[in-house]
C-alpha cells in the first residue's frame, strides 16, 4: 500500500461488493438502503462511508439498516427478517428502499427478489451484493447503478449532459466534478445529473434526458453500454486525466455532440501554460513516481506531465506521491505538483 | 461412553436400524440416547410409539433458546430410551447443516450428550458440512454405513467413505469407519456384494440383516421390532447387530472407490 498517511492516498476502493453498491445507494438522499445480513456488514460500511463523508465536511448520515440476522435467522431462513425490516422502514416513509444482499443470505439461498417483489407503496430494488462470489467493489459501484438505472423511464433530451459514477469515497469527488463542470461550460453544455451523487430519487426519472453521459473512469464501460442500450445515450468513457488526456475529453466530447472545441482547447491550452509557469521551479529535479500505486494507464499521464515540466524522473530521485487516480483536469494537476513541490523542498 | 453414527442413501432404513439397534442395546441393560439428525425428525419415532417428538430447532424457533432447557428437548421412549430430534428449517428454506450445528451446541450446554451409548441417525448423505457434525469434533467416533446391494445405495455409502477420510485426516479427529451394515433388500448375492464392498473400502460387514415383512408390521404398530415381537428371527438379527457393535474393536480410516470401480464391483456380483 502507501507509505503516505494522507487522506487522498488511503484506498477506499477494496471493499467488496457490498461497499461498492453501499457508496452510490448511500447517495440518493431520500432512500433508505437496506442491508440484508448480520449487522456487522452494515457497521463496517457505514463507518468507512462516515469517515469518508467527514472529510468532505459533509454532515448527511446515509440512511442504512441491517436486517441484522442471527444463527436462528440462518437455520430458519432469513425472509422474515428482511420483511420486518421493510416494514419497519415504511413508517419513514421513503422515496424508495434499496435492499443489498450479503455473503450469507445469498449461501442459504434467500429468495430477495421475492419479498421485494411484495408491493408496499415505494419502490424496492434489490441489487444482489455478496461478496464471496468474487465480484469487487467496482461490481457493486456497476450493479447499482444499472439497478438505479430501472428507476428512470423515457425522457426527451434537455441537452445537458450526465456525470456517471462519480466515486464518492475519493477525496477530490467534489474538486473533480467542479473541473469536469467547468470543461463542459466552456463547450455551452450543461450538467443534467450527477448519477449518483447526493441525488433525490425523482432528480434520477432525468436520467435519460440527457445528450451524453461522462465516465468517471473506463471501468463503467459496463454501465455506460447499459445506459447506451435503454436510452441510446452515448457515453465517453472517463472525465479528462493528464495534459493530452484533457484535450482528447474536450475534443470527444464536442465530437459526440456536434459542436465545435476549438475556443476551448484554446482556453484549456492557456490555463495549462500558466501552469507550466507557475511549476516551472521544479524543472530538473531529480523525481521517482512510486509505479505501484496506479494503473499503467495512470503512470503514463503522471509521466507525461513530468516530461512536459523537465522534470529528471530517476529511481534514485526524490520519492513524490502519485495519487491511486490520476489527475482530473487542470486543477488535479495542479493539487498533485503542489505536493511533489513539498516533497522536494521537504 | 461409546457414540455411534449411522449413515447411508436416504430410504435406505436407517431409522429402523438405528431405533432396532437402540431398542437391543437398552435391553441389554445399557443407557442409551438416540439423536435423529435429519430435518425429517422421524428417527425417534418408534421408540416413541409413533409420536412425533418437538425437534430442539422448532422449539428454538417458538421459544428462543434462553427459554429451553433439557427436559424440553429430551424425551423418554422404550425401555427409558433417551429421544432427541434436532429437526430443521421448513423445505427450501435456509439451512439445515447450520441447524444440526446449532443443535449439538445447545445439547452441549445442556449437558446432555451422556449414557453408556450415543446413537446418532443421520440423514442421507453428508451434503455439507454441518451434517458431518455428528463425525466431527469428538461426537461420533464410530461410523456405520447402512446399505443395501443396489449400486446407488453403495454409491451412497462410497460417498460417506470419502467424508470420513477427510475428517479422520485432520489432527485430533477420532472420526472412523466401524462397519458396514446390509439391510438388504433381498436380491441375489446381496451378501457376497456388501461384503465385498465392506472390504474394498478398509472395512468389514458388521451384519447383514434380511428383508423381513414384520419391520413393516411392527411399524405398522408403531413400535420397533424388538418391542412388537421380540421372538421373531429379525428381533433376534438386531439383538446380534447389537452384540457386535458392542464388540467391535475394528474401526478404520476408509478407502473409497472410483465410480468405475464400483459399478465393475456390482456388475461382478450380478
Amino acid at each position: 500500500m502507501t507509505s503516505n498517511p494522507s487522506p487522498s492516498n488511503s484506498c477506499r476502493f477494496g471493499g467488496c461488493t457490498l461497499t461498492g453498491a453501499l457508496s452510490i445507494t448511500s447517495h440518493v438522499c431520500d432512500a433508505v438502503t437496506i442491508v440484508h445480513g448480520p449487522k456487522g456488514c452494515t457497521h463496517h460500511n457505514f463507518s468507512l462511508l462516515h469517515a469518508t463523508a467527514m472529510d468532505s465536511e459533509s454532515v448527511r448520515i446515509p440512511e442504512i439498516f441491517s436486517t441484522g440476522l442471527m444463527e436462528t435467522d440462518i437455520i430458519f431462513g432469513g425472509e422474515k427478517a428482511l420483511d420486518l425490516t421493510l416494514d419497519s422502514v415504511a413508517r419513514l416513509d421513503p422515496a424508495a428502499v434499496f435492499v443489498l444482499s450479503t455473503c450469507i443470505t445469498e449461501t442459504i439461498g434467500d429468495d430477495v427478489r421475492m419479498v421485494c417483489s411484495i408491493p408496499r407503496g415505494f419502490p424496492i430494488i434489490p441489487i444482489p451484493t455478496a461478496g464471496f462470489l468474487g465480484g469487487p467493489f467496482q461490481e457493486g459501484v456497476n450493479n447499482a447503478l444499472i439497478a438505479l438505472a430501472e428507476m428512470a423511464g423515457q425522457a426527451t433530451t434537455d441537452g445537458g449532459v450526465n456525470i456517471i459514477g462519480e466515486k464518492n469515497l475519493e477525496y477530490d469527488v467534489d474538486e473533480n466534478f467542479i473541473e469536469v463542470a467547468r470543461m463542459l461550460d466552456i463547450l455551452g453544455l450543461p450538467v443534467n445529473i450527477r448519477f449518483v451523487h447526493d441525488l433525490d430519487t425523482d432528480r434520477i426519472s432525468h436520467l435519460g434526458a440527457a445528450r451524453l453521459n461522462i465516465l468517471r473512469d473506463p471501468a463503467l464501460v459496463p454501465v455506460g453500454t447499459s445506459l447506451l442500450h435503454r436510452f441510446g445515450t452515448p457515453y465517453i468513457p472517463s472525465f479528462p486525466v493528464g495534459v493530452s488526456g484533457t484535450a482528447a475529453f474536450l475534443e470527444s466530447v464536442a465530437g459526440a455532440c456536434g459542436i465545435d472545441c476549438r475556443r476551448a482547447l484554446d482556453e484549456e491550452q492557456a490555463l495549462q501554460e500558466e501552469m507550466f509557469c507557475d511549476f516551472a521551479d521544479l524543472a530538473g529535479c531529480k523525481v521517482y513516481l512510486d509505479p505501484a500505486m496506479t494503473d499503467p494507464g495512470g503512470i503514463h499521464v503522471v509521466r507525461e506531465l513530468a516530461g512536459a515540466l523537465k522534470l529528471d524522473v530517476t529511481p534514485t530521485g526524490c520519492r513524490v506521491p502519485v495519487p491511486l487516480d490520476p489527475p482530473v483536469g487542470i486543477a488535479g494537476m495542479r493539487r498533485m505538483l503542489h505536493r511533489w513541490r513539498r516533497a522536494i523542498h521537504a | 461412553m461409546k457414540q455411534i453414527a449411522l449413515y447411508g442413501k436416504g430410504g435406505i432404513g436407517k431409522s429402523t436400524t438405528s431405533a432396532n439397534l437402540s431398542a437391543a442395546l437398552s435391553l441389554q441393560g445399557l443407557d442409551i440416547l438416540q439423536i435423529g439428525c435429519d430435518p425429517k425428525r422421524d428417527s425417534t419415532r418408534m421408540l416413541m410409539h409413533g409420536n412425533f417428538i418437538p425437534t430442539v430447532l422448532d422449539l428454538v424457533r417458538e421459544r428462543g433458546e434462553a427459554a429451553l432447557s433439557i427436559t424440553d428437548v429430551v424425551y423418554t421412549g422404550f425401555h427409558g430410551i433417551r429421544c432427541v430430534e434436532a429437526g430443521g428449517p421448513e423445505p427450501g428454506v435456509g439451512c439445515a447443516g447450520r441447524g444440526i450445528i446449532a443443535t449439538f451446541q445447545l445439547l452441549e450446554k445442556f449437558g446432555a450428550l451422556s449414557g453408556d451409548v450415543i446413537v446418532y441417525d443421520v440423514l442421507g448423505d453428508v451434503v455439507c458440512g454441518g451434517f458431518a457434525m455428528p463425525m466431527r469434533e469428538g461426537y461420533a467416533q464410530e461410523i456405520y454405513l447402512v446399505t443395501s446391494g443396489e449400486l446407488m445405495s453403495l454409491y451412497a455409502a462410497n460417498n460417506i467413505c470419502k467424508a470420513i477420510k477427510r475428517l479422520s485426516m485432520r489432527a485430533k479427529s477420532r472420526c472412523r469407519l466401524a462397519g458396514v451394515i446390509c439391510n438388504a433388500k433381498n436380491e441375489p448375492r446381496e451378501e457376497e456384494l456388501v461384503t465385498e464392498f465392506a472390504r474394498r473400502v478398509n472395512s468389514a460387514l458388521v451384519h447383514f440383516i434380511p428383508r423381513d415383512r414384520i419391520v413393516q408390521i411392527a411399524e405398522l404398530n408403531r413400535k420397533t421390532v424388538i418391542e412388537y415381537d421380540p421372538g421373531c428371527p429379525q428381533a433376534q438379527r438386531y439383538r446380534e447387530l447389537a452384540a457386535r457393535v458392542m464388540e467391535n474393536t475394528r474401526f478404520a480410516i476408509p478407502t473409497p472407490l472410483e465410480i468405475h470401480d464400483l459399478e465393475s464391483l456390482a456388475i461382478e456380483f450380478m
